[in-house]
């Protein structure tokens, strides 16, 4: 009885500690976040102060709104979802092709995953270049194709390995049922993958979406991306704080979205109770 | 209705191994024949192959008189039930077994009937609108089993579609499986690594080992006449003893000497067919169920035996004991009668029935063919 009790007490002060350290861990991650959103509703006089009881406003959403910052946000959105949805389709067909068939061997494998090696910058002129012969620069329509071809290998090998993890007796069942392979994939493996679909989709959104160098190399005023244009509040008086702040807060929304968006796509696993 | 023919059949991988090996094998329209073998000895691929899921590199395979050689699946009219069961997971019960119905361009109405009068036959009803994910093992296998059954197909072909399930249902299924092959009268291929199910289900089994079909027949003859150790091994649990023996000629007859001290006399009836062997160590073979507590005649020999470790089954008691005459023999085992006197520890005398014995090339495992004896005896 006194051994079990005092079991309780060691195993109670251990739960404590633990939580603690958590708690302190979380607030190491979370203390910048909160940071960012309590500037961003302070007006920028304020913008530094420790007083905790500091008057909140929304004068930095104003100031923002009255600005480009929707444009750049509309901007964002468009590239982001046009990027994901020009690459997904080549990525599911050229994920699935290394998964299943020996299409290309480990050389084709690698170099899809070699191109992720390279550091951007590496790309980013001759991309430039290219775009500016093809007309491309500055337009929407050149940063949805470069993200695109920046998401793909990525996209590939996320879904390289999801469909892997999807059993060959569905392709085969489909295929003695009366299905082309073809029709085996359209009709099984697609439905079957939608989650990994969704999870990669969301993945490369994320992507697109906080990318930096390329929109910087490939935008213009009026084709800016959120990461461009906040940067574009660093100005000659100094760094617009308040704008900033409320400009991370509203680029993070999204994908706050997208998180519990994939974890629940993720989760659900879809095959449950195909086989076995 | 279809037959099914494999002439020298061969699959090589790039690699260069080989799945199967020189298949030859004529399957009559409504046979139900078992492919038995441990596991990778090659019979999901011929299945596969048959099936046209993997491609015959050499070789030729006909169903119905026709070469599926580059016909692909959808064309073969051949249903799989697989070992996973492969359920479409997106799809309800009566999804999945449509599906197949569907793909061929079926009539609404005619497929609702067919599924229908599958659910009822295999009592599935009530499950029709559930997904895979909220069936039990036994409800998935069966409508795997329904999924190839409405297509009505002129071959069925099952892959270890019993593996999966507890020990209960398997004997349940394995008795519907042979009901539905009466009923429906298809052609059959049953695969699986189960002496019962091998034993009980098919009209013949196809025994494979690495890559090659090594024996073919009606289950008890195949049981009866093994061509070698390996097969004599294989199918039965337990299985059949081998023990290292030297055989000698001894007047008219001959003699099988166990280690230093045991000789057993070769019946009369398998002399003529033993003598070219005469005088050659051979490896001699029995069934556990030929060994006995009683001589089955009065002038059987028997010899000593110390006992090592008893099973009581209920219905029989399997018997595991070591020969005590010198000379390094094995441990053999002897399925004995509810009513087994012997216990652990003992030293009892054991009789063989040399009628049904087997011997076999000690090198190759061949068995020294003998005439057969009607099977069953």
């Amino acid at each position: 009885m006194t051994d079990s009790a005092g079991q309780g007490r060691g195993s109670g002060l251990r739960l404590l500690l633990t939580h603690a350290l958590l708690i302190l861990v979380c607030l190491v991650i979370l203390l910048p976040l909160l940071w960012v959103l309590r500037v961003s509703l302070l007006p920028p006089s304020l913008s530094y102060s420790t007083d905790l009881s500091a008057p909140l406003s929304l004068v930095n959403f104003e100031s923002l709104f009255s600005g480009r910052f929707p444009r750049s946000y509309l901007n964002s959105l468009v590239v982001a979802t046009g990027s994901v949805l020009l690459a997904l389709p080549f990525a599911a067909a050229t994920g699935y092709a290394f998964a299943r068939f020996t299409t290309g061997g480990a050389v084709a494998r690698f170099s899809v995953l070699a191109t992720q090696m390279l550091p951007p910058v590496v790309i980013a002129l001759p991309i430039f270049q290219m775009f500016q012969t093809l007309d491309l620069s500055n337009t929407l329509t050149g940063l949805i194709l470069a993200y695109a071809a920046l998401n793909l290998p990525f996209l590939t090998w996320i879904l390289m390995g999801f469909f892997k993890g999807i059993p060959v007796d569905l392709e085969w069942a489909a295929m003695t049922d009366g299905a082309t392979a073809w029709g085996a994939f359209w009709r099984v493996v697609l439905p079957v993958s939608l989650p990994g679909l969704a999870a990669a989709g969301v993945l490369g959104f994320i992507l697109a979406w906080n990318e930096f160098l390329f929109a910087l190399i490939l935008s213009g005023p009026n084709t800016a991306t959120i990461p461009v244009a906040l940067a574009a509040l660093q100005t000659s008086n100094g760094i617009q704080i308040g704008d900033v702040a409320a400009g991370v807060v509203l680029a993070v929304l999204p994908l706050m979205i997208a998180s519990r968006f994939i974890q629940r796509f993720i989760v659900e696993g879809l095959t449950l109770g195909s086989v076995k | 209705m279809a037959s099914i023919e494999l002439r020298g059949v061969s699959k090589r991988y790039p690699n260069g191994l080989y799945g199967v090996r020189d298949i030859d094998l004529k399957i009559r329209d409504g046979e139900f024949v078992i492919f038995l073998g441990p596991s990778g000895c090659g019979k999901s691929t011929t299945l596969r192959l048959i099936a046209g899921l993997e491609s015959v590199t050499s070789g030729d395979l006909l169903i119905g008189d026709q070469s599926m050689v580059g016909v692909p699946p959808r064309d073969r009219d051949v249903a799989v039930v697989f070992q996973s069961y492969a359920l479409y997971p997106h799809m309800t019960v009566a999804a999945n077994m449509a599906f197949g119905l569907k793909m061929r361009k079926m009539p609404r109405r005619e497929i609702a009937t067919r599924v229908d009068r599958a659910a009822d036959l295999l009592g599935l009803s009530h499950l029709l609108t559930r997904k895979p994910a909220a069936l039990s093992g036994g409800q998935r296998q069966r409508v795997a089993l329904g999924r190839a059954i409405v297509r009505e197909p002129k071959v069925f072909l099952f892959d270890e579609p019993l593996s999966n399930l507890d020990a209960q249902l398997r004997a349940e299924m394995r008795l519907e499986l042979v009901k539905l092959h009466r009923r429906l009268g298809r052609t059959i291929i049953h695969v699986t690594h189960d002496q019962i199910e091998a034993m009980t289900m098919g009209d013949r089994i196809c025994i494979m080992r690495e890559g090659r079909l090594i024996q073919s027949g009606p289950p008890l003859e195949v049981y009866a006449n093994p061509v070698d150790t390996f097969v004599a091994r294989f199918l039965s649990s337990p299985p059949m003893n081998l023990l290292p023996a030297h055989l000698e000629v001894d007047g008219d007859g001959l003699t099988v000497k166990l280690g230093e001290a045991i000789r057993l006399a070769v019946p009369e009836r398998h002399v003529p067919a033993y003598r070219a062997v005469a005088g050659r160590p051979v490896t001699f073979g029995l069934r556990p169920e030929d060994i006995h507590e009683q001589p089955p005649a009065p002038t059987q020999q028997g010899f000593e035996v110390q006992v090592v470790a008893l099973e009581a089954l209920g219905a029989e008691t399997n018997l595991v004991a070591q020969p005590t005459a010198s000379g390094a023999l094995p441990e053999i085992t002897a399925r004995l009668g509810r009513q087994a006197r012997a216990r652990t520890g003992e030293t009892v005398t054991l009789y063989p029935d040399l009628l049904s014995m087997h011997l076999f090339d000690p090198e190759t495992g061949a068995v020294i063919p003998r005439p057969p004896l009607d099977a069953p005896r």
